[in-house]
């Protein structure tokens, strides 16, 4: 079908809407499969989780840049901004409330909520002052690079600490041993997990399973629509009576929301955070060449450019000269930008969807095409 | 008939005093650097009229219709739809009043199919479920009907026109704002986009329409305001227009 069907289907129908690529069942098989391998995968594969781990947390920063940037059609430079807002919250709430609690419910809940209400507080700024364009990607950009100055200098932990935790400037959150990994549950049955520990794997992979799928049921909504819509005409889609500027807040906070909880989780997993890492230029333009290198304008093939380019990365930096990792990251954007500009998945699907849509015999209009 | 059922209710709870126009500017001036592109401009447009607005380029006829729409805000000078103020209203807000419009460059959705077009107009009154019915009326409606499926960028210039104009009309507006319905259109095509404009006139709709295709103008029947530096020149039936020789002048450049 074309449009989201209403009813007891309205579900399912969701996960297949016009708004996401992959809609046959050649892409719902394949969809299984990497799932179950994703699973079995720590078995037969001998891969460390600690270093796989960090794959699957920036999938999370992906679908919330390709969501505000290719859905929403609002490029933010510093996306990691509220990554780092998101990290710092749950590093702080954890390591007040471990000893009171024993597990991280609030951290996260911290992790999430806290930049949402910044990305509020400066997304009503910007969209109702009208910024457009590069102005919202630049300022962004600032704003995270100001958390960055500002942390870097609250070494002092006679001014800057909150309850036990001390913010500890360059060296990042303190008391670091103190700072929890992710941990659900209650008294004797809390379950923890270690970001080095296969566990952690299981439990990000499951996370970021649900997210995805959540996000698709979103994306074909009528608020999927409304994005869309928004980006590809603003003024026209107002002339219908839609109120742009509260979507774009709407979706700046979705997206805020989505990259503080990869914050949270990347500070559960490493039991670190620092301003650098967090809040610095490469943090920020990491994220976008992701995006754009996977296809910013599908869920789906976001992910998958930062899954896989992360794992590139990671193999450039242990394999040989570590300094030549960025150059070829940059290389490879130019190198997509003029083959592929809609991004290597996008392109990939669509030539797959038409492999597919002539080799069956059933040509109906709901394969990608 | 539920489109009909809906758009009455709608209209009869806020049914003008008499002989209170539907649309109307006072002394609206609006400067760019300098320039007047409208200047002292007052006009009233009844309700239920079907009105035509002509002048040469740069008359500001496209800037009176941004000013209607609030895209652009004036200078100086107020804006009323049905007696109220709305001068200082958002777009969506207008929208959400009634006022429906085609802008000069038309702006359909290229890469989404005719449906998809029509889900974004029509689902602030509609849930999804209904929407095939409704669409398939409006189609009706543009003359148009069995191209839902079809991607808009397939579409001939002419079509895109009138799905523009169906975008407009979805939101059942009291106010129907039409910049160059017809440009770029062949006889044919014209002829049938003066049918479709005159039907929508006898539902009911208020339509304003600025034109530069005189012929196009004629089949309307509709009365005529001409716009010449930014101010009403002259008004009447287009037959009291074509023979008013100071209209001639300034098409010419002699006034």
């Amino acid at each position: 079908m074309n449009h989201p069907k209403a009813g007891i289907l309205g579900f399912v129908g969701l996960l297949n809407g016009p708004q996401t690529m992959g809609r046959s069942r050649l892409f719902w098989g394949s969809f299984a499969v990497v799932v179950v391998l994703a699973y079995l995968a720590p078995t037969y594969l001998g891969i460390k989780p600690y270093k796989v781990n960090e794959f699957l947390v920036s999938g999370f920063l992906a679908a919330s840049l390709s969501i505000l940037w290719g859905y929403g059609g609002i490029l933010s430079l510093g996306q990691a901004a509220f990554f780092g807002i998101g990290g710092y919250t749950f590093g702080v709430i954890g390591i007040n409330l471990w000893d009171l609690t024993g597990n991280t419910h609030l951290a996260l809940l911290g992790g999430i909520l806290v930049p949402t209400i910044f990305a509020a507080i400066v997304g009503a700024i910007m969209f109702f002052a009208r910024l457009k364009g590069v102005y919202i990607a630049i300022l962004m950009l600032v704003l995270s690079l100001l958390f960055e100055t500002f942390m870097l200098q609250t070494a002092d932990p006679d001014v800057y600490s909150i309850g036990k935790a001390m913010l500890g400037g360059s060296n990042g959150l303190r008391p670091a041993s103190d700072i929890p990994s992710a941990a659900f549950g209650w008294g004797d049955s809390v379950a923890e997990f270690n970001g080095r520990r296969v566990g952690f794997y299981y439990f990000v992979l499951t996370l970021l399973i649900a997210v995805y799928l959540g996000l698709r049921c979103l994306l074909n909504s009528s608020f999927g629509y409304l994005l869309v819509a928004i980006r590809e005409d603003p003024d026209r889609t107002a002339t219908f009576g839609y109120d742009v500027c509260l979507i774009q807040l709407a979706v700046f906070c979705i997206a805020a929301a989505l990259a503080g909880l990869a914050g949270s989780l990347d500070t559960a997993r490493i039991n670190r955070v620092d301003p650098e890492l967090v809040f610095g230029v490469s943090a920020n333009i990491m994220v976008v060449i992701w995006v754009a290198v996977g296809g910013r304008k599908d869920l789906t093939a976001a992910i998958l450019g930062a899954i896989t380019l992360e794992w590139m990365f990671l193999w450039l930096t242990t394999s040989g000269n570590p300094e030549y990792a960025q150059i070829v990251m940059g290389g490879i954007l130019i190198l997509v930008m003029l083959i592929a500009p809609e991004g290597i998945f996008i392109f990939l699907g669509n030539r797959l969807g038409r492999l597919y849509a002539r080799s069956t015999a059933l040509v109906s209009r709901r394969e990608d095409t | 008939m539920k489109i009909k059922t809906k758009t009455q209710t709608r209209r009869s709870a806020s049914i003008p005093a008499i002989g209170v126009p539907i649309i109307e500017t006072r002394n609206v001036i609006k400067d760019f650097g300098g320039v007047h592109a409208t200047d002292n401009l007052s006009l009233a447009i009844q309700p239920g009229e079907l009105h035509c607005m002509i002048g040469p380029n740069g008359a500001g006829k496209s800037t009176f219709f941004k000013l209607l729409m609030g895209t652009i805000r004036p200078t100086s000078g107020t804006i009323h739809l049905k007696g109220q103020d709305i001068t200082r209203l958002e777009p969506h807000q207008r929208a959400r009043k009634g006022l429906g419009i085609k802008f000069q460059n038309m702006q359909v959705y290229q890469e989404l199919t005719v449906f998809q077009n029509f889900f974004v107009p029509l689902r602030r009154h509609y849930k999804p479920r209904e929407m095939p019915e409704l669409v398939d009326r409006l189609l009706r409606r543009i003359h148009m009907t069995g191209l839902e499926d079809e991607l808009v960028k397939n579409l001939s210039h002419g079509q895109q026109q009138w799905l523009a104009i169906g975008q407009a009309i979805a939101l059942e507006p009291e106010v129907l704002l039409l910049d160059e319905p017809a440009a770029g259109m062949g006889p044919d095509e014209t002829a049938s986009t003066a049918k479709i404009l005159n039907e929508l006139n006898a539902d009911g709709m208020t339509v304003i329409v600025i034109e530069h295709d005189m012929e196009f103008i004629r089949s309307l029947h509709s009365r005529t305001s001409v716009l010449h530096l930014g101010t009403l020149f002259a008004q009447g039936s287009f037959e009291e227009i074509e023979q008013n020789e100071d209209v001639l002048s300034i098409y010419l450049g002699k006034a």
